[in-house]
């Protein structure tokens, strides 16, 4: 960390705030081009049945109607890990609001009038909605030739609904149980929530007839990866692909997928050149893009009575929906966190990812993480209640600390959990009484805690471009989806090369002109582009330094950039970076161009046993919630007071942009909990508005206290980790753990509505 | 059948024809080329097309296009003048209000709504005025604290800086 630090650490405002209070981002929606077509699409009405026939003549009569496309038209699957996923419905249709005809013509108007003239005709198939149902012996099977599907990084059960099983064990379970003084034995619930992101899904596709290009302009989070999921879908290569990114309205995981986009290209296949755009409308947002995976967890804990951790099963059974996704990463990656961040000698898991007739899961913030925290944290209130502990005494007996190994054997370093614990604690004043009681009003403290790794190990390249005039590109495919992506890496370049960051600009991706990056995912853009736009700017300043000493006859070692001025060890300053770029180049022109690539592949830090090397994280993050809650006993209604949040973030480079991914997760977190949750009928959405799926609003926000705990990365740039997916985990829990503490009623299944708290205060009143 | 209206678009006048049923947020972002106002429901629950009509915040996809005949519509487009940003613009920059930004433009459009007829509002008041408008990204307590940072430096006989009316 360097002392004189101009931008690293600094609260500056995000660079690419201009554009957005002014309205001039361009955003999915907003990409508008010379001859665009619109989309439309029919829905199945069913959960599942066989399609029967389609009748699209009525569609292609109506003028102004260029391209009416079925699943038998443009018979591919698609999907990141299995390829299960139909781009149109083939044959049969697994949820209500899977597409199955699509339609580009004139206007929206009209593709919308043709679809209504769409008849399809079904027969309809037992559905399954649980997954415990769908995964008994004798259950419908969605998908009947699961073996069949290309599939990788996950093992499926033919002939089942399960499309994923992870095992994993360490230590010695026997053992384990025996030398446990208590065994405890839960069973949480956490339920699927919307993305629900204010920007819908969106994508406008073009197919150049004589390239035979595929070129999408969309506002997903990992561009390479869609692009590949159409390369491999098409079996095509990956010069016939191109996704240009606009600006996103919001992703959360959501737009991590072909969704709008698979649409987008179905059709543009077929409209001879012209450009087709697909707009997600609220409801089919709501009801056919992807939801947060819901998971049934239970576990079986074993501790010594003074509350150190001895041993924990844990068997999770997660619901997929009707297509994978990254749904088998989810329930492998996920289901890991279950331990918690504790040290816990011997562990058994075992997880299944179970097809059901339901809107797809996807990725969304927390990766599974969310889900597994849940059950964890509510466990580890339930054992410190019993065994006479408090709430923080028994996480801080068991928590990481610096070099302690993780259930893999890898060693864990950049551990801050223990002060995120005790920091977010006494911000809300943890242990002090207070007047909790006042009508029928009752207030109760709580906290939760996380661990999560990033994706490992992956990859991130970049270029900076440096123009005869010195301004400054960074060519980097990370998408800016809200996250202040574009600002963070401005700031790593600026400090690393010595430049001004005015004079550095963050275009958005287009995989024809950007390197490859993995995604704007698993928090883990500060970290891998932070390091690659790290190693392309230091070949930067050392070039131009070269440059330099050539001009001034003087030894580079002797000269310094900062802020765009050369300076000369003891003489001060020589010229601008601009002056001598004009001497270099004069009128004739030229460019400083250097390449950075990072991927932790090689990092010692990732050692652990062979086996088990593929557990390991480059980076682990560290989050406590504290939260302090008023729960009415006469009505059930939870109203949350205040939440300090306490984050591990290794070093924060731009401390707002941290707490904007503090406060909107926390957010986040409380309206999933206390306000979201699906109402289905027959696998029908019913609540398919955000008038009746409700999202928090101004209203319904508690005093957000964010807090920055910095505990070095050892290769980080400058430090540090990540923020974005942990910070929505531990709010659920710390809710639930203080409304227990409030009124002493434990609620195991998501979502906290104020029903469930009247009965559970109810059956307590009975006992 | 088309109906030919007049309207004011940010200090610029404009008369076009429309079709009964286009909405406000189709002739702004449609016709008018004004994509700074988003559409991120068209039911009038979201509130992120958002625009003042004769000063007053409007869902912009629950108005037809017809009854903005004769109308002074401000977009977020029309916001900064002579090339200066508009307190607010300014305010939620400097004070992190600003996510993926999808939100922002009805954000900023609903406080200066609010500001102009209420120069100093409380939390409350703000956040009642906000109510509104959904934001995924949870910007809400950094939109508030922008919002209260303009409030202090209103004059409240002149309204909003920036805007003489």
């Amino acid at each position: 960390m360097k002392a004189d630090a101009l931008y690293v650490g600094k609260e500056i405002p995000r660079i690419d705030g201009l554009d957005k209070a002014t309205g001039r981002a361009v955003y999915s929606v907003d990409v508008n081009l010379p001859g665009m077509l619109y989309g439309s699409v029919v829905r199945s009405p069913f959960p599942h049945a066989k399609i029967l026939r389609i009748e699209t003549s009525g569609a292609l009569r109506i003028p102004g109607v260029r391209a009416v496309v079925t699943g038998k038209d443009f018979p591919f699957l698609f999907g990141a890990l299995i390829q299960d996923q139909p781009f149109l419905a083939i044959d049969k249709v697994r949820y209500v609001g899977e597409p199955v005809v699509a339609v580009a013509a004139e206007t929206e108007l009209t593709a919308q009038e043709a679809t209504d003239r769409i008849r399809v005709e079904y027969e309809g198939l037992a559905p399954v909605f649980d997954p415990q149902q769908a995964s008994a012996e004798g259950a419908p099977l969605i998908h009947e030739h699961l073996e069949d599907y290309f599939h990788s990084d996950c093992q499926i059960l033919p002939k089942t609904n399960i499309c994923s099983l992870h095992a994993y064990s360490s230590g010695d379970m026997d053992l384990g149980w025996k030398e446990s003084e208590e065994i405890f034995e839960d069973e949480f619930f956490i339920h699927a929530v919307a993305h629900s992101p204010m920007e819908p899904h969106a994508a406008v596709a073009q197919y150049g007839p004589s390239s035979e290009e595929f070129t999408l302009w969309s506002a997903t989070d990992r561009p390479y990866r869609l692009a590949q999921d159409l390369v491999k879908a098409l079996d095509i290569s990956f010069d016939k692909v191109r996704f240009i990114s606009t600006f996103s309205g919001g992703s959360f995981g959501g737009k991590g997928a072909l969704v709008a986009e698979g649409l987008a290209v179905a059709l543009a296949r077929f409209t001879k050149g012209r450009p087709v755009k697909v707009v997600y409308s609220r409801e089919e947002e709501l009801t056919a893009s992807q939801t947060r995976h819901g998971a049934l967890v239970r576990l079986r804990t074993g501790v010594k009575k003074d509350g150190t951790l001895v041993a924990r099963k844990a068997n999770v059974l997660w619901d997929n929906g009707a297509y994978c996704g990254f749904g088998p990463n989810v329930a492998r990656r996920g289901s890991r966190t279950v331990f918690g961040p504790y040290r816990i000698p011997h562990v058994e898991l075992i997880s299944h990812l179970v097809y059901t007739n339901k809107q797809p899961g996807g990725a969304y913030r927390g990766f599974g993480t969310t889900q597994m925290t849940w059950a964890c944290e509510a466990q580890m209130d339930i054992m410190a209640e019993k065994l006479g502990l408090d709430p923080l005494e028994i996480r801080m007996r068991n928590a990481y600390v610096e070099g302690d190994l993780y259930i893999n054997g890898q060693v864990l370093r950049s551990v801050g959990l223990k002060e995120t614990l005790e920091r977010a604690s006494r911000a809300i004043g943890w242990g002090k009484s207070e007047s909790r009681k006042s009508g029928t009003n009752v207030r109760g403290k709580g906290l939760a805690t996380t661990i999560k790794g990033t994706s490992t190990p992956t990859d991130s390249a970049c270029f900076i471009e440096v123009a005869p005039d010195g301004a400054i590109t960074i060519l980097s495919s990370s998408v800016k989806i809200g996250g202040g992506q574009k600002t963070v890496l401005a700031q790593i370049a600026a400090e690393t090369i010595g430049v001004p960051l005015s004079s550095i600009s963050v275009p958005n991706p287009d995989t024809r002109l950007t390197p490859f990056d993995f995604g704007v995912s698993s928090s883990r853009t500060t970290y891998h582009m932070g390091n690659a736009v790290r190693r392309a700017g230091e070949k930067i300043r050392e070039r131009i330094l070269e440059i330099a000493g050539e001009i001034l006859a003087t030894d580079p070692a002797c000269l310094k950039l900062s802020e765009g001025k050369i300076l000369k060890e003891g003489a001060g300053e020589q010229l601008s970076l601009k002056a001598l770029l004009a001497k270099k180049f004069g009128s004739k022109g030229g460019t400083l161009l250097e390449a950075g690539y990072y991927t932790p592949e090689k990092s010692s830090l990732l050692e652990a046993p062979p086996d088990r090397k593929g557990m390991s994280s480059i980076f682990w993050m560290f989050a406590t919630h504290a939260a302090e809650v008023e729960v009415d006993t006469e009505t059930g209604r939870v109203n949350v007071l205040r939440i300090a949040a306490a984050h591990d973030v290794g070093r924060a480079i731009n401390p707002v942009g941290c707490e904007q991914q503090i406060e909107g997760a926390v957010i986040l977190g409380l309206s999933n909990t206390l306000f979201e949750e699906f109402k289905l009928e027959d696998g029908r959405v019913l609540n398919n508005t955000l008038a009746d799926y409700k999202i928090a609003s101004t209203l319904d926000i508690p005093k957000i206290i964010p807090i920055l705990v910095e505990s070095p990365h050892p290769e980080g740039p400058f430090n540090a980790k990540g923020i974005g997916e942990p910070a929505a985990a531990p709010t659920a829990p710390a809710i639930a753990s203080a409304i227990f503490d409030a009124v002493g009623v434990r609620i195991k299944e998501l979502p906290i509505t104020p029903e469930k708290v009247l009965v559970a205060l109810r059956e307590k009143g009975q006992r | 059948m088309s109906v030919s209206i007049q309207l004011e678009v940010n200090d610029e006048s404009y008369q076009v024809d429309v079709e009964p049923g286009t909405t406000l947020v189709e002739l702004l972002r449609e016709r008018l080329h004004l994509t700074g106002t988003k559409e991120g429901c068209g039911e009038g629950d979201c509130g992120t097309c958002i625009v003042l009509v004769n000063g007053a915040p409007v869902n912009s996809c629950l108005m037809l296009a017809v009854d903005a005949q004769g109308c002074r519509v401000t977009t977020i487009e029309g916001l900064a003048t002579d090339g200066k940003l508009h307190p607010l613009q300014q305010s939620f920059i400097e004070n992190g209000a600003i996510q993926c930004g999808f939100c922002t433009p009805a954000m900023i459009l609903s406080a200066k709504a609010l500001l102009d007829h209420n120069p100093r509002p409380s939390e409350e008041e703000i956040k009642q005025a906000l109510s509104g408008i959904l934001c995924r990204c949870g910007s809400y307590q950094k939109i508030v604290e922008a919002v209260r940072a303009v409030s202090g430096r209103v004059d409240p006989l002149r309204g909003t800086p920036g805007q003489p009316d």
